[in-house]
């Protein structure tokens, strides 16, 4: 580890959440959060499903054909009826589903895929799209008169923690407090994430679709000149980075020396160290930073 | 002149075993086309299976492109397929073309150029089209399974459809992915199907008519008396299985039981789910069987290619089968009586709290999915997946792509008893590429592949293994080491490349992304 404490604390947990939250969407009425923030994120089963912001009208039929088609070519990871499968999340959660008006955000991502999620692009014509939206509109209204919908993991299910052995294990042996801050970066967590969303990004809080790795490289070239920036694409063979003006820069790894520092890596690491126990308590514990 | 059947171990191993002798059969007939009586000792030259012979060793005989010429390599064609999805397919290789396949699609490829020679499209359908792992190719026939479970016969010639018949209802959730597997007159083929609750089966066909020799259940059917699984049905055989022609045994990893994630309503160790099966290739029946997980709750498959190996055991020379699981743990079998030699972790794993007198690790009840959730690892993707390893017989390592990943399950009775019955998310996970002695199985080496990813593995008797990263390479490493000798940036590599020769040029091909790529040494303009 290179970088500053200061550069760690930037590109911690909680300033990359904030910098890639979503549009916040109201939550369902009788679904309401206990916090007075609305939540944020994508579609954390924990939370209350984003409602819709346009009220769609489908045929019956337009969502009948669009079930087969959605369970051919999607099925498989998100569900065959669109709650989440081996590796999709629950599509009836997911704020772009929410946002989406007849197809203007869904249709983008069934045609162009989301590759950095392993989700492939798929052939498909303007009527079939068409159909799996209104498929995955329909599956929305359903879930939600359908509360308990069974793949949830409800906030209440992961309160088996101490809150105050969490606070020990955070500043001591966990090793927490070497990045983060409760009176810093985490001051407010407890109202910007909740339940399920909180307990993955606690452990692991990968960077949000798009919004890069947190990752910063130092490259130093032959010419002598040091180039730092945001790591952009690294393997065996090639490095780069977006340095401090945005531009992409790429090098044969060979041809320079360089330095990563991702400040993922601790949390990485410290998989391998937890006890379940040691898990709720951290979440017990960052609960209990509000504002 | 050696063929893939029964190429000796590293010289040095068989000078050691002494009396253990190999009965070497005659070298098989380069241009002989796929029958019964090739496959049982495919020519060097050849790759007419999805493993590339019996053994699933995935190994090449070849040795024209070696680790110090490997650095020349150079594009000799590459196909494109003009799909969206990326290639999971292994290629077979027979009568000079290359068959390749995807969900709903089969192509034959000349594979001197790439040039295609004929397409098969399946007609539109709404099964599972989550990807496709390769054809089999008997006599004139080259056959297809379908994302509704069906299996094509497909005239090798043209493409055109010979006979076509249901393998299992894909109404009630089956779908198939898999590469069949030819046995003298038997195509096996095995079927997918996790999100409901169904009886795990492997048939049995007739490779001329299509019609069902026989069916194996893992799980039992409906109707049987009894609770023999322990009320858990699943245990699908998706993936391709390997076969002693010797001992007339068939050898084929199962799946995970169903429901997923609810271990409560299930007790018991669920056979034959995530076990390898040893079958009686005439009649389906079980020889014997060995469970890698019992009563998994976590998704771990032991579908994972169960590698033959003929060789030393603590001096012993030994018919073994070696299988590195999903489960994260490596595993070797005697596999004439199925009995366990070694059990022991290969990649990051907490879910055990040790192993049975049987060489079976015992899951920790503390690591089950649970209301509050459990960090376990490997996540659901698994110590490795579908994704071919190789064996190496000079230095005698098993190479494969592991992965170390954590992942959170739950279960609470809400999430009742169908189908996933229950949630899990993925943390964190990297890929690693790891060579596993085979009797120790100890790590001789490692090679890290960049993050998320990994490939399908080749080695070849020149000492090259070739492989994918998690990025877009293609990588050749020297296989006694794992140093890297060449790449290219070919997109994200898919399954397991193979290796042939033609016009006496050997030729490696590997699918990048949604294409096929041919690379061979230079040969003058």
């Amino acid at each position: 580890m290179t970088a500053s404490l200061g550069l760690l604390r930037k590109l911690s947990l909680a300033g990359a959440l904030v910098a890639a939250s979503c549009a916040h969407t109201p939550a369902a009425p009788g679904t309401a959060p206990t916090s007075p923030q609305p939540p944020r994120g994508s579609s954390p089963a924990a939370e209350a499903r984003p409602r819709t912001v346009a009220t769609q009208t489908y045929s019956a039929q337009q969502a009948q054909a669009g079930e087969p088609l959605f369970a051919a070519h999607c099925g498989f990871c998100h569900g065959r009826d669109a709650m989440g499968g081996e590796t999709g999340p629950d599509l009836t959660r997911s704020a772009l589903v929410a946002e989406d008006v007849r197809g203007d955000k869904i249709g983008p991502v069934v045609h162009n895929g989301r590759p950095e999620k392993g989700m492939p692009p798929l052939n498909l014509s303007t009527g079939d799209v068409a159909a799996i939206v209104a498929f995955l509109h329909a599956q929305k209204t359903k879930a939600e008169s359908n509360q308990g919908s069974r793949r949830s993991v409800e906030e209440g299910d992961l309160q088996t923690g101490d809150a105050e052995a969490g606070r020990r294990y955070f500043e001591g042996p966990g090793g927490c407090s070497k990045c983060h801050a409760p009176s810093g970066d985490l001051a407010g967590v407890a109202d910007r994430l909740k339940g399920l969303e909180l307990l993955q990004r606690m452990l692991y809080p990968s960077p949000r679709s798009g919004a890069g790795s947190p990752a910063t490289a130092t490259v130093t070239l032959k010419s002598g000149e040091i180039v730092k920036g945001r790591l952009a694409y690294r393997d065996e063979f090639t490095i780069a980075v977006r340095d401090g003006s945005g531009t992409y820069r790429s090098w044969p790894a060979s041809e320079v020396t360089f330095t990563v520092d991702n400040p993922l890596d601790a949390h990485a690491a410290q998989l391998a160290k937890y006890t379940d126990e040691d898990v709720h308590n951290v979440l017990a514990y960052l609960q209990t930073l509000h504002k | 002149m050696c063929t893939r059947q029964l190429v000796p171990l590293a010289t040095g191993l068989v000078a050691a075993l002494g009396a253990f002798a190999f009965v070497l059969q005659p070298v098989a007939q380069s241009r002989q086309g796929v029958d019964a009586e090739m496959l049982q000792q495919p020519p060097a030259e050849s790759w007419p299976t999805y493993h590339g012979d019996y053994t699933g060793r995935r190994h090449s005989p070849l040795t024209e492109i070696t680790p110090a010429n490997v650095h020349q390599l150079t594009l000799a064609w590459a196909f494109q397929t003009g799909q969206a999805q990326p290639i999971k397919a292994s290629p077979i290789f027979a009568n000079g073309i290359v068959y390749l396949t995807m969900p709903d699609n089969a192509w034959a490829v000349d594979a001197r150029t790439g040039r295609q020679v004929w397409k098969y499209s399946y007609p539109v359908n709404t099964g599972f089209h989550i990807g496709h792992r390769g054809a089999a190719v008997y006599k004139d026939f080259v056959y297809l399974t379908t994302p509704d479970a069906h299996l094509v016969a497909l005239d090798a010639k043209d493409g055109k459809v010979r006979w076509n018949v249901v393998i299992a209802d894909a109404k009630k959730g089956y779908w198939s992915s898999n590469a069949p597997l030819l046995v003298r007159n038997h195509l096996l083929v095995g079927v997918s199907g996790d999100f409901d609750n169904l009886p795990g089966m492997l048939k049995s066909i007739d490779p001329e008519t299509g019609s069902t020799q026989w069916t194996f259940y893992s799980t039992p059917p409906p109707g049987t008396p009894g609770s023999p699984s322990g009320g858990a049905t699943g245990g699908q055989m998706w993936m391709t299985g390997t076969y002693d022609p010797q001992l007339n045994l068939v050898y084929v990893g199962t799946g995970n039981p169903t429901p997923v994630l609810n271990g409560p309503v299930r007790p018991g160790d669920n056979p034959w789910t995530c076990s390898i099966v040893a079958l009686d290739a005439d009649t389906g029946t079980l020889a014997w069987g060995f469970q890698v997980s019992p009563h998994d709750t976590h998704d771990w498959d032991a579908s994972e290619v169960p590698v033959l190996v003929d060789g030393a055991f603590e001096g012993t020379p030994r018919k073994l089968l070696l299988q590195a699981s999903r489960n994260g743990y490596y595993f070797v079998l005697d596999r004439t009586t199925g009995k366990a030699l070694l059990t022991t972790p290969f990649a990051a794993v907490n879910w055990a709290s040790g192993i049975d007198k049987d060489g079976r690790p015992t899951p920790n009840p503390a690591k089950e999915p649970a209301r509050d959730g459990r960090l376990v690892a490997p996540n659901e993707s698994g110590g490795t997946n579908y994704r071919s390893p190789s064996f190496d017989p000079a230095t005698g390592l098993l190479i494969v792509s592991a992965h170390d990943g954590y992942g959170t399950y739950f279960f609470k009775p809400e999430h009742g008893a169908y189908g996933w019955a229950g949630a899990d998310h993925n943390v964190w996970g990297k890929g690693v590429l790891r060579a596993i002695e085979y009797q120790t199985g100890k790590i001789r080496w490692e090679h890290e592949l960049g993050g998320e990813g990994a490939a399908g593995v080749l080695t070849t008797a020149s000492g090259l293994t070739v492989t994918g990263d998690a990025a877009v390479n293609v990588l050749a490493l020297r296989t006694s080491d794992g140093k890297t000798l060449w790449h290219s940036a070919i997109g994200r590599v898919g399954n397991g490349p193979i290796a042939y020769t033609l016009d006496g040029r050997q030729y490696i091909v590997v699918g990048g992304g949604g294409a096929l790529y041919a690379f061979a040494l230079p040969v003058s303009p």
